[in-house]
């Protein structure tokens, strides 16, 4: 299989704090890989470097073998890398249908002008983002808070809406950060049922940042583990789970006693 | 298996402008009164719902800019300025102190909303480098730049204290400076020109309507919201700040174009920083972000002097018996106003219809 995204000895710094620190790792197109490690070990630097929100201090980023680091954000976003966001970053005086079809932008090709003529191209084009938005709000069965304001709607459902934005993007590769936070067992299994399908029937490639490792555990395929902005562990979390440095780094414990 | 209730069967029908059969019938009623009215208006009052409509168009303008896409701009009135230039150069009458073409509407009209859009494009890189308060500030520069050009720029605006005179109505060549028969009634200039301005109004309306329910006015929302999450979607900041910018100062401009031709002069101290707060003022007043909100502000920021002179003339009293002149007072009942509306009801004069309107909901026109 073919790497989709690649770091190279990339380092992040924000002052003295070292939030990447010389890391490196390909993610092959088609897997579903885990990144986790405990608070401010990096994990969210990692997907603000691949979606170009930051900029590496040294070493460089690779997406299907380009270098991006010089790229905006939306250009990006535009080759296929769709995200969500720690704490959820959804247009919140909108609602559920409005989010999904900002999510579809780049799949709607008309310009301003043309916007505000509203012609009959325009319309179907429109109608065409509409069926996008509904297939997608059918996948994620969220049909019934189509016309709910996100405000009025519990965190475990915003978390879902942000992930069906993130979808109507139509990405190659789709980078979730922690998208089963906060939830509980039902919610959470929910969610892990949603990006297992994700991965296998709409074949995207999945990034997941989590901060434990029990759903991780049970979904990756591959996992990397960072703590103080290192990668302590890259391979698949069978192993990950008998690592030395990955169960001090969680324990906080030797394990040679 | 759960069915799809709320599902529109027909999505055309979901995006249409006007979605409802409530909409379509009081916008129906709501312009057949206005033009029936036109009849038996007053001058006075012509001049009034002539301005109305045509500051509707300019604060429909900022609202794209400010109400849609979140960028404050405090340089607005600057813009329509430039487009009452562009039209009074090219449409105006020329002497030898001061320039004016006597060109034909059908290229004035187009020019200055073009004019002004081209500017606007210019300075939008402030708005991809500025948020907030820096590009506010940014703008108030630009005011004060182009209040100094216009009370400079002899050759164009007659200076300040002087002025000069505005576009001339020219049509396929045709002559309406002093009104025109249609049959054997005499529509005069200032029903000629309150009917260009209803049409303006009418397409400008439609205009800022297809931008709120295209991906365009969705993509201003989204950097409005939250710019990051906008990016990280695939929005182009720079593109969509530019064109917000743009189509902002091409509403501005184009009613510029003929808001001070009914009254057939302009002195360019007339676009000073008040005249572009007033624009803030009307759009939040009304309602920021919303159709409607920017028309009622402009109706009622404009109709306030004639409803004024209404009450004083009603209660028996003059301008000079009561302490304060009705310029003043209009300037003090918008100002409270503002104020209550920032305090009490952010969402203007648009959320009290709209509350009344969810009041009112069991009336027969519901739905
Ligand atoms: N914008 C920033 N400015 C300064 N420091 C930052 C910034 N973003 C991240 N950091 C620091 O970089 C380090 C890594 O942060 P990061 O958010 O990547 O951690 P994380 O693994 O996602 O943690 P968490 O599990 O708490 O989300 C932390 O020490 C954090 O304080
Ligand atoms: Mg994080």
């Amino acid at each position: 299989m073919s790497t989709i995204v690649s770091f190279k000895d990339v380092s992040l710094n924000f002052g003295g704090v070292k939030a990447l620190n010389n890391v490196s790792f390909d993610i092959k197109e088609g897997s579903l890989h885990a990144i986790i490690g405990p608070n401010g070990a990096g994990k969210t630097s990692i997907f603000n470097c691949i979606s170009g929100i930051y900029k590496p201090t040294s070493g460089h980023v690779e997406f299907k073998g380009e270098n991006i680091g010089s790229l905006r954000p939306d250009e990006i976003a535009n080759k296929g890398v769709a995200r969500t966001f720690q704490n959820i970053e959804l247009f919140e005086n909108m609602t559920v249908l409005d989010n999904i079809l900002i999510g579809a932008h780049r799949h709607i090709d008309y310009g301003s002008i043309s916007g505000i003529l509203f012609g009959p191209s325009v319309r179907e084009k429109e109608i065409e983002a509409r069926k996008i938005a509904e297939d997608i709000i059918d996948f994620l069965e969220i049909e019934e808070y189509r016309f709910s304001y996100i405000l009025s709607l519990p965190y475990g459902i915003q978390k879902r809406v942000e992930l069906a934005r993130a979808l109507a993007m139509k990405p190659e590769i789709i980078l979730l950060d922690e998208p089963a936070a906060g939830m509980n067992n039902e919610e959470t299994e929910d969610i892990a049922r949603f990006i297992l399908d994700i991965h296998e029937e709409l074949k995207i490639t999945t990034v997941l940042v989590d901060h434990d490792m029990n759903m991780v555990m049970d979904i990756a395929e591959d996992v990397i583990v960072m703590d103080f902005g290192q990668k302590l562990f890259d391979g698949i979390p069978k192993d990950a789970i008998h690592d030395k440095q990955v169960i001090e780094a969680y324990l906080g414990v030797s394990t040679d006693k | 298996m759960k069915g799809r209730p709320n599902l529109y069967t027909d999505y055309r029908k979901e995006i249409a402008i006007l979605n409802t059969t409530t909409q379509k019938f009081w916008a129906l009623i709501g312009l057949t009164l206005l033009i029936i009215s036109s009849f038996f208006f007053s001058q006075y009052w012509m001049y009034l719902i002539t301005t109305a409509l045509l500051t509707a168009v300019a604060a429909w303008g900022l609202n794209i800019v400010s109400g849609f896409a979140g960028q404050i701009s405090l340089a607005h009135g600057a813009f329509v300025g430039i487009g009452t230039y562009v039209s009074a150069v090219l449409g105006g009458v020329g002497s030898s102190y001061i320039r004016g073409y006597e060109l034909d509407m059908l290229i004035w009209l187009p020019l200055a909303g073009i004019v002004p859009a081209i500017i606007g494009l210019i300075i939008s890189p402030l708005a991809v480098r500025l948020k907030g308060l820096n590009l506010g500030l940014v703008t108030l520069g630009l005011v004060f730049i182009a209040s100094y050009i216009f009370s400079n720029w002899n050759s164009v605006t007659g200076g300040s204290g002087i002025g000069r005179k505005t576009a001339k109505l020219k049509i396929f060549g045709i002559d309406f400076n002093d009104g025109f028969y249609a049959g054997s009634y005499h529509i005069e200039k200032d029903q000629f020109i309150f009917f260009l301005s209803l049409i303006l109004f009418i397409f400008a309306g439609i205009g800022v309507k297809n931008l709120m329910r295209s991906k365009i006015g969705r993509a201003y929302a989204a950097i409005r919201d939250r710019d990051i999450a906008a990016e990280a979607i695939g929005i182009n900041l720079y593109r969509f700040k530019a064109s917000a910018f743009a189509l902002s100062s091409f509403y501005a401009g184009v009613a510029g174009s003929l808001i001070f031709v009914m009254s057939g002069g302009v002195d360019p101290t007339q676009f000073n920083l008040v005249y572009s707060v007033t624009f803030i003022a009307i759009v939040i007043v009304g309602g920021a972000g919303t159709v409607l909100g920017p028309l009622f502000g402009a109706a009622f920021f404009s109709l306030i002097p004639g409803v004024i002179k209404y009450f004083l003339h009603f209660f028996g009293t003059t301008a000079d018996q009561v302490p304060l002149h009705p310029t003043q007072i209009e300037r003090l009942v918008f100002g409270l106003l503002l104020i209550g509306f920032l305090i009490f009801e952010s969402r203007g004069l648009w959320g009290i219809w709209f509350r009344l309107r969810n009041y009112f909901k069991a009336w027969p026109f519901s739905y």
